[in-house]
């Protein structure tokens, strides 16, 4: 046996202490005041008194549900949206490098940007959408200001600005899946269709993966554009985690933010990494 | 099993003409080879009879019909790809078994099938396996045995031994051989390789540039090639060819010998060279000699025979055995 040489691990110290500085001292700093009551100035042990009155607060628990409903909405939409584009967009359609462009162009656009241009476009009455939809004689609803259809609304808006990551992933997936496979199919009979269940979805597993982990933590995360179209509103009926953290940050709880930002964080790490895991799996398997 | 013909085929790939008009016609069970370098066509060819590539003009007819128009499935014929093109998401049975799934063929019929197939091809042991659990040589077989479930009337093979090693491609040639003789279907099989080619095939298709060059058995391409390219590109090592000022004092414009009816001797012969490189294969030996006047010379010798570098030998063509090309 030969003793491995200490020598190498100098070379981790770096990136070793950048990555404690900017993540695990926030997360356990994090941690701690997540059990105070605390400002600037001091801070106070709670106890758990702020996780407990975090489940307390009936609009507190709704932001949770709403997270959990928009996270896996939006990553849903993105998956099924970004494969079917990418298959368009591979398929040698006319003006097909113009297209790839236009889907992508919403991810390069400020995401305060999209919610201000969509709350205009979404307004019940002098709204460009609802306008279009009286032209044509339909009585168009109210996008952000019906409590029922407002998270739902800010979910397409999302799913708009991010589809075209998720098609760009999906094009690079599809790029590895070699000709022969679909000549294969081909002689073997298989229908468009059938080519595409058969051969196209599992053999672009690895990209399904990545999208689906990448857009339910960024679903699962998501404030800018909530807090653009409808700061959580109207009431409570749109507000998400990151909102209603925000919102007990701005009204001096700072605390009570802290454990909702614990909360988010182990949310997230409790959904995606078994998910992830067990993705993986399955893509080894294969 | 059926009858392959190829009436005039031709291919272009914008103005570029790639198949050149190509007549051919392949007897029912016939197992013929398209041999030819790299860009001379073949697999086009082949692409062409499997509908995968559409042609430009001319007809192809298989078992008296003519599918020239028809969906690579409604022709009757199978492929097996070079790099196999297996599924990796689904088991050998699943792979073997894919065609009959998408005919919606019912599952137990489907399994005696594959089971029948697999016993064929010694693929039983692996039939719970994904594809990268198997060996080169393996996954050849689940290929092949893909294609025979379709029970098709005609095979395509597409290079399929290019990604073997040495030992294993020269095993898998004598099961292709006995796999052929036992199920007796026409198969059509492309290989840039002329030892596959003079080995396996019942007709050689010799191509170059997008023409036929020549077809014909393997023997009758070894011993009466029609074109100094034939006979270049079949037997191995290549055969000797001379152009210019040293083929026409033999009278001709290209004169061939083939390095084994050459022989070498330390007395008197027609040519007077040095060796520059012996290589030994055991049972022969390959002797490269430099001739003034005449250029590089490879002779063929009994394995028994030693040679060293720089060593003056003569060396004798056999008269008989000599080809002499014009124009």
């Amino acid at each position: 046996m030969t003793r491995k040489s200490a020598y190498p691990y100098w070379f981790f110290i770096p990136a070793g202490v950048i990555f404690a500085i900017l993540f695990i001292v926030p997360t356990v700093a994090s941690f701690y005041f997540s059990l105070t009551y605390w400002d600037p100035f001091e801070a106070r042990f709670a106890g758990w008194d702020n996780y407990v009155q975090f489940f307390s607060e009936p609009f507190l628990v709704r932001g949770v549900l709403n997270t959990l409903f928009f996270a896996f909405l939006t990553s849903a939409l993105k998956t099924g949206l970004g494969l079917l584009l990418a298959v368009l967009l591979t398929s040698g359609i006319f003006a097909q490098g113009f297209l790839r462009s236009v889907v992508f162009f919403p991810v390069l656009v400020s995401t305060i940007g999209v919610g201000l241009l969509f709350q205009e476009l979404m307004h019940p009455t002098q709204g460009a959408i609802n306008v279009a939809l009286a032209a044509i004689g339909i009585d168009g609803p109210g996008w952000l200001v019906n409590p029922k259809l407002a998270l739902f609304s800010v979910a397409l808006v999302d799913v708009w600005r991010g589809v075209g990551l998720a098609t760009l992933i999906y094009i690079a997936g599809l790029s590895t899946i070699g000709p022969e496979y679909y000549e294969a199919a081909r002689i073997d009979g298989a229908t468009r269709w059938q080519q595409f269940w058969r051969v196209t979805v599992p053999l672009v597993r690895p990209a399904t993966n990545t999208v689906i982990v990448l857009s339910l933590i960024g679903g699962l995360r998501l404030f800018d554009l909530i807090w653009a179209m409808t700061r959580g509103g109207p009431g409570f009926s749109s507000d998400v985690l990151a909102s209603v953290i925000y919102k007990q940050y701005q009204a001096g709880f700072w605390g009570l933010s802290t454990a909702g930002n614990v909360i988010l964080f182990l949310m997230i790490a409790a959904i995606v990494a078994p998910l992830a895991w067990w993705l993986n799996r399955r893509e080894l398997e294969a | 099993m059926a009858r392959v013909v190829l009436r005039n085929l031709r291919k272009s790939f914008g103005a570029l003409e790639v198949i050149k008009g190509v007549d051919l016609e392949i007897e029912d069970g016939e197992f013929c080879v398209f041999v030819g370098p790299s860009g001379c066509g073949k697999s086009t060819l082949l692409r062409m009879i499997s509908g995968l590539e559409p042609h430009t003009s001319g007809a192809i007819e298989i078992g008296g019909r003519d599918v020239s128009g028809a969906e690579p499935s409604e022709r009757g014929i199978a492929m097996v790809f070079q790099n196999y093109a297996l599924y990796p998401h689904l088991t050998v049975r699943e792979n073997i078994g894919f065609g009959l799934s998408l005919a919606r063929v019912p599952k137990e019929e489907r399994n005696r099938k594959v089971d029948a197939v697999a016993e064929v091809l010694q693929l039983g042991p692996y039939l719970d396996r994904k594809p990268k659990a198997l060996s080169g040589g393996q996954r050849q077989r689940v290929a092949i045995g893909r294609a025979i479930v379709r029970d098709p009337e005609v095979f395509l093979f597409d290079e399929p031994l290019s990604n073997l090693d040495a030992a294993l491609r020269s095993q898998m040639r004598i099961e292709l051989t006995e796999l052929h003789e036992r199920l007796g279907s026409t198969m059509v099989y492309v290989t840039h390789d002329q030892v596959e080619a003079m080995t396996m095939a019942d007709k050689i298709v010799v191509l170059n540039g997008g023409r036929i060059e020549q077809v014909g058995t393997p023997m009758e391409l070894y011993e009466s090639p029609a074109t100094p390219f034939v006979a270049g590109f079949i037997g191995s090592p290549q055969m000797n060819l001379f152009e210019g000022g040293a083929a026409r004092t033999m009278g001709c414009d290209v004169y061939g010998i083939r390095p084994e009816h050459l022989t070498i001797s330390d007395g008197a012969g027609q040519w007077v060279g040095r060796v520059r490189h012996v290589e030994r294969l055991g049972a022969d030996t390959i002797v490269h000699l430099d001739v003034p006047d005449l250029g590089p010379l490879v002779a063929r010798v009994d394995g028994g025979l030693t040679y060293a570098i720089g060593q003056q030998v003569h060396a004798s063509p056999d008269p008989e055995r000599a080809f002499k090309y014009r124009g």
